[in-house]
């Protein structure tokens, strides 16, 4: 009873929480028209293009959600934008062609400089390199353990997952997978981490303490091209952007079998959850579109367009 | 033997014995041969620093020798080989082939249809062979009738998937842009690189036996490549026109993208 009372209380209380704390709004880089697309979270409506830089890929926020972060990537640079007044609030060069990157609880950003083999890390405050770490060929997905203790590099031509350590920013495995890694999620706790593979159709499942992949399934749909890659709320259902099978795959994440295929736009590449679950979001890089995707009945309610070649997509919520 | 020379010699054989085995890295030699001016080896040279470049996270450093073409080397030339790259005549391949038995041996020139025929177990053809940029050409021309195209490996202007990043890579080590006997230097050294990797063997007949059966190859063209019974690897081509990319093949519309064997295909008996 109390507790039916405390879960009907915070439900009143955590999206008043939430709205306080972000504008509720969707952002999602175009690559192609070299513009952020600003999607009104509620009414699914584009408000406005942003043009702050060359070849927009890689996009995230601080952790106090003040901040938006655009990797730039012909102009080798890290935009700092306000996510309310829409603003540029700064600009820092983030070394070379800036592609993905995720944010360290402690409010570094870990870069994979794609024509580098590196990855590097910024502080977003005063735009200062901590470090520089060399990776495989064309660093791609970056993803970081929810402790911080540990950041993903992938590298798509040396088909490797570089397991990096923070402090030390050392690399403690690499651990071979299928061609073309693009994009890897850790679980809350951080001891289990999933992959994609674009070429070789696969998405991994890698016991991230024995840096062991653990379970391997190939989307049996030959056009797929995994490419970014969610969980749920409750960690039990993997979402996969499917690439050219222009879908969303839905999979267990226990057994990596395939749930349901969500219809989308053309070449699906990038995704975002809200924060409550019951929404996601793909960019369909060849429909310049965003699918918005309600959870619970795996299907898309609303195809927004937006710019050329939509790649990244972060929500504000 | 008292106990403390028992001990003494213990920790001596054990010493003999990592160095043997090596704790440094592992050795893996690759024979190119050709010509050292042709642009297959400076493709060759790009893959064997990707190759390297894996290596230092796996303990694997790759070598690559060259010798000159003409006569065909002695058996003993190609011993200790993981692979061979060569860059000569049709008709000297097939003698290449039987003095290097059991040892991966990669066609990087000759589109033969003839050498595809022959089904020799250990020859892997990285070009195209005539009868694949045939088909290519054709299923273009179903839908641009008259036009006047070729079919090729690859082209220096290519930009998707990861082409653009090769293409780079390529230009800032040799100045040049990438052509289809380059990439196919490059491709034969990556995919000996991405054999070795996974199976952590160098041995030839097992990095032979990978290539064949296992092998999915990325050669950075957007699709998974593999090797057919044949031994040419199935691949998608580039339609160029005027020197300049026009499409690609499998021509969407005609064939289904993802059809690599609707270029050229061959069978070859199973009990070859």
């Amino acid at each position: 009873m109390i507790r039916t009372l405390v879960y009907g209380l915070s439900l009143l209380v955590l999206p008043a929480l939430s709205q306080a704390a972000g504008t509720g709004r969707i952002f999602v880089t175009n690559e192609g028209s070299d513009t952020i697309s600003v999607i009104n979270g509620k009414t699914l409506e584009v408000e406005q293009a942003l043009a702050i830089g060359k070849r927009p890929r890689g996009i995230g926020l601080s952790p106090d959600g003040r901040e938006l972060y655009i990797a730039a990537s012909e102009d080798n640079a890290i935009v700092v934008v306000d996510p309310g007044t829409l603003k540029v609030l700064r600009t820092f060069p983030a070394g070379s062609d800036p592609e993905t990157f995720a944010v360290h609880p402690n409010g570094h950003i870990y870069i994979s400089n794609e024509d580098d083999a590196k990855a590097t890390v910024f502080d977003p405050a005063d735009g200062r390199q901590i470090a520089e770490i060399p990776v495989g060929l064309e660093p791609e997905g970056v993803a970081i353990s929810p402790d911080g203790s540990r950041v993903i590099v992938t590298s798509e031509s040396t088909n490797m997952l570089h397991v990096i350590r923070v402090p030390e920013h050392d690399i403690v495995a690499n651990i071979l997978v299928g061609a073309r890694p693009r994009a890897a999620v850790f679980t809350r706790d951080g001891t289990i981490a999933y992959a994609t593979s674009e070429i070789s159709g696969e998405v991994k499942k890698v016991d991230m303490r024995a840096n062991k992949v653990v379970a391997v399934e190939k989307i049996a749909d030959e056009k797929a091209k995994p490419k970014d890659v969610i969980l749920s709320v409750d960690e039990k259902t993997l979402y996969v952007a499917a690439g050219r099978a222009d879908a969303v795959m839905v999979l267990d994440a226990a057994t990596l079998k395939i749930k349901a295929a969500i219809p989308v736009g053309k070449r699906v590449w990038g995704l975002a959850r809200s924060r409550d679950g019951s929404r996601i979001y793909s960019t369909d890089g060849a429909s310049n579109s965003v699918s918005a995707i309600d959870t619970a009945r795996n299907e898309v309610i609303k195809t927004i367009a937006v710019g050329e070649l939509p790649w990244g997509i972060v929500i504000d919520d | 033997m008292p106990e403390k020379l028992k001990t003494g010699l213990a920790v001596l054989i054990l010493f003999a014995a990592l160095q043997n085995t090596g704790f440094g890295a592992t050795e893996i030699r690759l024979l190119y041969i050709g010509s050292p001016d042709d642009a297959s080896y400076l493709g060759a040279r790009q893959g064997l620093n990707e190759a390297n470049l894996q290596g230092q996270f796996l303990g694997q450093t790759y070598i690559l020798d060259v010798r000159a073409p003409g006569a065909v080397p002695p058996a003993e030339a190609l011993s200790g080989m993981a692979a061979v790259l060569a860059t000569v005549n049709a008709d000297r391949l097939p003698e290449l082939a039987a003095t290097a038995a059991g040892i991966p041996v990669f066609n990087l020139r000759a589109d033969d249809d003839s050498l595809r025929a022959a089904c020799i177990a250990n020859l892997l053809h990285v070009i195209p062979s005539a009868a694949m940029r045939w088909d290519a050409v054709a299923q273009w021309q179903k839908i641009n009738p008259g036009a006047q195209v070729t079919a090729s490996a690859w082209h220096g202007d290519f930009m998707k998937y990861a082409g653009r990043d090769l293409n780079k890579r390529y230009r800032a080590t040799s100045g040049q842009a990438m052509d289809e006997a380059a990439w196919a230097g490059w491709a034969a050294v990556k995919m000996t690189s991405d054999t070795v990797a996974r199976l952590n063997d160098t041995r030839p007949a097992a990095v032979l036996t990978f290539l064949r059966h296992e092998l999915r190859f990325d050669g950075q063209k957007g699709a998974e490549m593999s090797f057919r019974a044949s031994g040419q690897l199935r691949q998608p081509l580039l339609i160029i026109k005027e020197g300049k990319i026009a499409g690609e093949a499998p021509v969407r519309g005609v064939a289904d993208a993802d059809d690599l064997d609707s270029l050229g295909n061959s069978d070859c008996p199973e009990s070859k």
